[in-house]
């Protein structure tokens, strides 16, 4: 009897990328919807953002199943804090349960890259980014996934906003308007789209505001 | 804590079992895909054992409960073991006696936690399955993988299929397929794996699901032509070194 | 051998632990464990595939006014840059100051988790944690993990009772008390500086510089530090953020650009 496959790994990578973008009063999230293993294209219709509060959304790449079991316990989590608090998770909150909830799988890791966005408890935008252990930080812009290492250093270059730590404390939202937004989130994932095989087919944009949900859909190169 | 404690248990005793395991008997690719009325699925019956055919008249397409379809391919004995759950899980929600039933969506999300608890155990359950269905005029087909990848689409394919039966498909599936028309496209799709992966064979199922039900098709073959001038002489040009 | 969770007591949420509700959920939150016969290696790969390894530069040194504690704010995943704005100095309370180095994730999860501790103390004594004991229940922590790949290496420094305290934490269990420390892959460039130009009845404006140039210096020679140089002072009255300088703008400082006569002009070749 010959082994078809004398070991298996517990992980895949799906692909994909991720994009997220703080402004003054709104915040623009972004993911491609290609799933792919290896050389092939799973599905080209994979939406990776999902909404965890009225005032949250979470865009993630890495392994889709280990991504599934975590949208599913935060779901349930959230459901909870409305039973116990009668209102919706603010999204600070959601990021360090995002942050804890990733470390407790600290020895056998949610293969997951996630940005979070959403409004602060204030309406500004706010975009946290993670590792794949908990690490996170809380940014004007980010991005996670297999593109993010062509798509970070355009981002830099268009928006680099001055660090939060420089002291004395300089303004770092970023000065773009939501349409400018926008249009900046779609040229990244169509230059992306050129350089990266895991990222393509469809863009998906979330853009979530003081007057709530909206979402935009943009064709890539499915090649 | 209690419950940590238990689970803890860290480098103890239990550890050193052997779970790294392999497939045994195997099933090979599995297509299926919506049409205007439902979904329609095809796989062989060819059971693997290494490069062995043991089998040759092995069913891998079955109905679950009374809106869906369940076609599986990888260990054979797993997709038994997935039979059994999922009989039980039918049964139990037949004794709500509710008038309600589990729809396609719904067992292909319990499939879904199902083999991604397993491979949490790293204990897998060694198959690709589709689950296609039909529930109050709503068609529905998923993929689940062994570790719990899983997603919805108009057609998938499983293992070779991926490679050779989705390009077909991208080409060719349109929303409104008759059913005779997506018969002809899952043979098409069955007949190039036939030529192309060694571990098919020829005598297939397919079966559709549609809102009046299952039915799957007696096992039948497909007409091949085997005069291709690639492969007369595969080695005509292609120089090695021996 | 049994994992130690005490680490996390008390973290849980103090209601709706056993009305049904969160049926399925631990009560106190515990770490899920990969059920293999090779934990190590199985550690070992999966690391390799999540965690952004880190060059840091860290430094912290006790002075006549206090203690001062600086870092650098790169994060890196291999080759790539994979943040310019990490806070690697953690606000665990008013009166005390952790550094980062090593893991993000476990420095910045088991310093949070200091920080509920320590706050706890103070509720239960009425008094403020010593940086004595709040280092020590770090270390315990750590040690009770030892062996099982979490990566920190921390200064905790702060101000208690006895005054100005600075001690070291490892994640090997390691823990020394000390007046002058560096950690992290720049901490060899740092400590050059800092041990040069270190003297105990140093002012504060005097030490905030001190600890600024050794960070300069060392994400100077250090590809993996960079960012920001953070510099923290922490006094009687708790710590205070002294300055935040992209090292960047600090060259010119250290090195400023000097005018320099043009020795000879470049011209036009006539002819052939």
């Amino acid at each position: 009897m010959t082994k078809q496959a004398a070991n298996w790994s517990p992980y895949d990578n799906n692909g994909g990328s991720c994009v997220a973008i703080a402004g003054i009063d709104y915040c623009v999230i972004a993911a491609d919807t290609r799933m792919s293993t290896g050389y092939s294209i799973l599905t080209r219709e994979y939406s990776k953002i999902c909404k965890l509060a009225d005032q949250s959304l979470m865009a993630s790449s890495g392994f889709q199943a280990d991504v599934k079991a975590l949208q599913k316990f935060l779901a349930a989590k959230h459901l909870i804090y409305q039973h116990q608090h009668n209102k919706q998770m603010s999204c600070p909150a959601m990021a360090q349960l995002l942050s804890n909830t990733l470390y407790y799988k600290r020895f056998f890791p949610y293969y997951s890259f996630n940005v979070l966005g959403g409004l602060d408890t204030e309406g500004k935008g706010c975009v946290y980014t993670y590792d794949a252990v908990g690490s996170y930080e809380r940014v004007g812009y980010g991005c996670q996934g297999s593109g993010s290492t062509l798509i970070m250093p355009f981002l830099d270059n268009q928006l680099k906003s001055p660090s939060p730590l420089l002291l004395p404390a300089q303004d770092a939202v970023t000065p773009l308007s939501e349409v400018e937004a926008v249009d900046l989130v779609k040229t990244c994932f169509a230059s992306a789209t050129e350089r990266d095989i895991y990222t393509g087919d469809k863009l998906e944009i979330v853009i979530l505001n003081a007057d709530g949900i909206r979402r935009e859909y943009m064709e890539l190169r499915k090649d | 804590m209690e419950s940590n404690q238990a689970k803890n248990s860290l480098l103890s005793s239990h550890d050193n079992i052997q779970r790294t395991q392999y497939p045994y008997v195997t099933g090979t690719s599995v297509v299926a895909l919506k049409y205007k009325d439902g979904i329609l699925m095809a796989s062989d019956m060819g059971g693997s054992y290494g490069s062995t055919l043991r089998y040759k008249s092995v069913e891998r397409l079955k109905p679950i409960g009374k809106h869906s379809l369940l076609g599986a391919s990888g260990e054979l004995s797993d997709f038994q073991e997935i039979l059994r759950y999922l009989d039980e899980l039918i049964l139990y929600d037949n004794m709500w006696d509710d008038g309600n039933s589990l729809g396609p969506k719904e067992v292909h999300n319990y499939l879904t936690r199902v083999m991604y608890n397993r491979r949490n155990k790293f204990d897998p359950l060694w198959n690709t399955l589709v689950l296609g269905g039909v529930k109050k005029g709503q068609k529905y087909l998923g993929m689940v993988s062994m570790i719990g990848v899983n997603f919805e689409d108009d057609h998938v394919a499983t293992g070779f299929g991926n490679h050779l039966a989705r390009p077909i498909l991208r080409d060719e599936w349109r929303e409104d397929l008759t059913f005779e028309e997506g018969v002809k496209l899952l043979e098409k799709c069955m007949r190039v794996l036939l030529y192309r992966d060694r571990s098919a064979v020829n005598k297939l199922q397919i079966a559709k699901i549609t809102e009046e039900g299952v039915t799957i098709s007696q096992p039948y073959s497909l007409k091949t032509f085997w005069g291709f001038s690639a492969f007369q002489n595969p080695t005509v040009g292609a120089e090695g070194s021996w | 051998m049994k994992l130690d969770l005490s680490g996390l007591e008390s973290t849980a949420p103090h209601f709706g632990t056993s009305d049904g509700l969160s049926h399925g959920f631990p009560t106190a939150p515990s770490f899920d464990l990969p059920i293999t016969g090779d934990f190590d290696g199985f550690q070992k790969e999966a690391i390799q595939m999540v965690k952004p390894a880190k060059g840091t530069t860290t430094l912290a040194f006790i002075f006549k006014e206090g203690v001062m504690v600086a870092a650098d704010s790169r994060a890196s995943m291999g080759g790539y840059i994979s943040s310019q704005s990490v806070k690697k100095i953690i606000e665990i309370n008013p009166h005390m100051l952790g550094t980062m180095a090593g893991g993000a994730a476990d420095c910045q999860f088991w310093h949070r988790n200091l920080g509920i501790k320590c706050r706890l103390h103070e509720l239960a004594n009425k008094r403020r944690i010593s940086v004595t004991g709040a280092s020590k229940l770090l270390a315990n922590i750590l040690y009770s993990y030892r062996g099982m790949g979490l990566s920190v290496g921390t200064m905790i420094a702060g101000w208690d009772e006895t005054g100005p305290g600075l001690y070291y934490v490892d994640s090997e269990g390691g823990r020394l008390k000390g007046t002058r420390f560096s950690v992290g892959s720049g901490s060899p460039y740092a400590y050059g500086v800092l041990d040069s130009g270190y003297r105990f009845d140093m002012s504060v404006e005097e030490a905030a510089e001190l600890a600024r140039r050794a960070i300069y210096h060392a994400t100077f020679r250090d590809g993996a530090s960079g960012g920001v140089a953070s510099v923290y002072h922490v006094g009687p009255n708790g710590w205070t953020k002294m300055s935040g300088d992209d090292v960047g703008e600090l060259h010119y400082k250290y090195y400023p650009v000097t005018p320099s006569t043009v020795e000879q002009e470049m011209g036009e070749v006539s002819g052939a």
